[in-house]
């Protein structure tokens, strides 16, 4: 993949000021910004990928909201689990589709960093304190090697759309139950959640995480492709296609987290992990057994990504 | 109905799912190390405390305990337990030079009824005389913040180490854990479903002293010896108590047992020279805080624990409030520590105080108060 073509995969920073400002955007270490189609070549000419995108644009994009942790006290959930904000299953229920974030300060590198773990096409509106924190994470995401691996999924999921359902598909991905959307029942999968007729009522579905977790006792744990232990505020995405695999992990949690432990269900001989920050670490602990992988994680402040090979 | 409220009422209706802390969770416990030919647990004196008291170990105005009188009941209890004629070969009974001896203590109780400096101080001149090096002599908690606010350094040997696995109680720290040592269950849903063992107690300990504090524990009852090795050497523990739901019943003594933690805890030593009476694990006021003024010797952490269920039973009776015993929903106001705070008769979680008897059913000791034999010391 050329270099044009990694940039390209980037989220990029909506920004309407004149090219005057590109001192200020390269200082940071931005290297893809969403600018007005008028000034687009201009930015080009500064050395900058450019999206062209005008306030009417970015309107017309779906709203993501900013990713993060939540902590309120007249809110309970029926586990101890924080409560988070994350955009993934909107992202899975239409990778196709541009999203704009409106990120509020701090959030911006979590934002990007979601926003290209799950491969789509997003613009991003920051606190202005926050250009070099997300400079920074653009240019990590940028030397990452591509990945066109598959989704890996333990379980279908009938999407009828609705709130509801968009819940459901929410809590899914927060409890890291991987799935795949499928447009009917299939029998690639030991389950498949659907519903209406002959499948879960809406009133099953009404609670989303207590639904998400008769889902997750459904599977068992055991039969999970992918297990985090040691923080309930990361939120992983797998993929993986003969003998690879790409394992991202976001932590939403606003700290970073140490020793993050990762079980992966298939054989993975050889690990390469890189974090935002750190850049390229060792796993510790690793174990392969019983059919499946373990390691640790050292350090993992905002994003990691772990490539896997059968292999060593 | 969107998320937003769909979780307000989750939180107005905690008590719909307090019914299912009665069928014990099914755990998985991994772990690669083996047993002692003696464990640790409940160790060479099964069924036996020793309780030294004396009214000059404790100032109750100041609070300040008397570290000459604290010694004295020190040796007097160790050679009682024993049968030594002398308090270095009491503590050579269960220590020999190469150990690399962890101190588990308690500063959840902080400001009021933290393991004393001073019985701690004692603990380490005595293995200092058994041959073990200061450098091998690690005072441990889970979390560093509390260890700080205890401050034990000034009051130790230089080379003592003092070891905490987390920086505080923020679950993102879990280097200090063993990831091969867990006890695995699936409580309320949550996704980290393990507990992980210390690694110091797991690689780098060949013995441990418990100094557990004389406290009422919201979710527990009573917290002694075992909930203080127990919850103080995994991670990952407060997930066992929620929403009313207290799974510590088995919780508690199914992490005592986990291996190398039962044999390597050779020495129960339960300071009672403070002790609350209720809101703890905490102390942060001097509100429920008395003065029992005993330390308990054994090696059964079940039979110490079967004691302090009692005592703190009968503070709690003295001063008018609800047994530890007591499940009436009447007295639960779910997760409120602000109520429980301010009145004995509040309880946030149905206590499990049936935690030192399910320990006993496990071979961590003897609950059974006719068979324990409790030897009193004055001094």
């Amino acid at each position: 993949m050329t270099v044009l073509a990694l940039l390209a995969a980037l989220p990029c920073l909506f920004w309407t000021q004149p090219v005057e400002t590109a001192a200020e955007l390269e200082a940071a270490g931005i290297v893809r910004v969403c600018a007005p189609p008028a000034q687009a070549d201009a930015w080009r000419a500064a050395g900058f990928s450019v999206v062209p995108l005008d306030e009417a644009g970015r309107a017309e994009r779906q709203m993501a909201t900013t990713p993060g942790i939540l902590v309120q006290a007249d809110r309970a959930s029926a586990t101890r689990s924080p409560w988070i904000d994350a955009n993934g299953w909107r992202f899975r229920r239409a990778p196709a589709q541009r999203y704009d974030y409106q990120v509020r300060a701090g959030k911006a590198a979590l934002a990007a960093a979601e926003a290209f773990a799950y491969g789509v096409d997003a613009s991003l509106t920051i606190d202005p304190a926050d250009l070099a924190e997300l400079g920074r994470m653009q240019a990590f995401l940028a030397q990452l090697p591509a990945s066109d691996l598959k989704e890996v999924a333990d379980l279908g999921v009938v999407d009828a759309g609705g709130a509801i359902m968009g819940e459901v598909l929410n809590l899914l991905t927060r409890r890291n139950l991987l799935f795949r959307l499928v447009p009917a029942t299939s029998a690639e999968f030991p389950l498949t959640i659907r519903i209406g007729p002959g499948g879960y009522s809406l009133e099953e579905a009404a609670d989303p995480s207590a639904f998400a977790l008769t889902v997750r006792r459904k599977l068992t744990d055991g039969k999970r492709s992918l297990r985090l232990f040691g923080s309930e505020a990361v939120i992983a995405r797998l993929t993986a296609d003969g003998g690879r695999a790409r394992l991202h992990l976001l932590n939403y949690g606003g700290r970073e987290i140490e020793g993050l432990r990762v079980r992966l269900r298939g054989e993975y001989r050889g690990a390469e992990a890189q974090v935002a920050g750190p850049g390229r670490v060792a796993l510790t602990d690793y174990v392969v057994a019983d059919g499946a992988t373990e390691f640790s994680l050292p350090r993992l402040p905002v994003y990691g990504v772990v490539d896997l090979t059968a292999g060593r | 109905m969107d998320r937003r409220s769909f979780v307000r009422l989750l939180a107005a209706a905690p008590l719909a799912r307090t019914a299912g802390a009665d069928t014990p969770p099914k755990v998985s416990v991994v772990s690669r190390y083996a047993p002692a030919a003696v464990p640790g647990m409940p160790g060479p004196f099964p069924g036996r405390v020793v309780a030294v008291h004396s009214e000059r170990s404790v100032d109750i105005v100041t609070s300040a305990a008397d570290a000459e009188v604290v010694r004295e009941m020190m040796a007097r209890g160790m050679r009682q337990l024993t049968g030594a004629a002398t308090t270095e070969d009491a503590w050579r009974r269960f220590f020999e030079p190469q150990d690399v001896v962890g101190i588990k203590v308690n500063c959840g109780g902080h400001p009021w009824v933290v393991s004393d400096h001073g019985l701690v101080a004692e603990t380490i001149r005595q293995l200092m005389a058994v041959g073990i090096p200061a450098e091998n002599v690690c005072i441990y908690e889970r979390f560093q913040n509390q260890m700080d606010n205890v401050n034990y350094a000034p009051h130790v040997p230089a080379g003592v180490k003092i070891v905490a696995a987390e920086s505080a109680n923020r679950r993102v720290d879990n280097r200090g854990y063993d990831p091969a040592t867990y006890v695995e269950a699936d409580l309320f849903g949550e996704e980290d479903t393990r507990s992980n063992m210390m690694r110091l107690v797991s690689e780098t300990l060949t013995k441990v002293i418990n100094i557990p504090n004389v406290k009422d524990h919201g979710a527990t009852g009573a917290t002694g010896c075992l909930k203080n090795i127990a919850y103080g050497s995994f991670s990952n523990v407060a997930r066992t108590h929620h929403n009313g739901v207290s799974h510590t019943r088995t919780f508690v003594g199914t992490l005592a047992s986990v291996e190398p933690l039962r044999s390597r805890t050779v020495l129960q030593i339960m300071d009672g020279l403070r002790g609350v009476w209720h809101a703890g694990p905490f102390a942060r006021t001097r509100k429920y805080v008395f003065y029992p003024r005993k330390l308990f010797f054994g090696t059964d952490p079940v039979a110490i624990d079967r004691l302090l269920l009692d005592i703190i039973d009968d503070k709690r009776k003295e001063m008018g409030a609800i047994s530890i015993h007591d499940r009436s929903p009447r007295y639960l106001k779910v997760d409120d520590g602000r109520a429980r705070d301010a009145d004995p008769n509040v309880n946030i979680i149905i206590r499990e105080p049936g935690h030192v008897e399910y320990a006993a059913s496990l071979g961590l000791g003897i609950a059974d108060l006719a068979k324990i034999e409790v030897e009193a010391v004055e001094v």
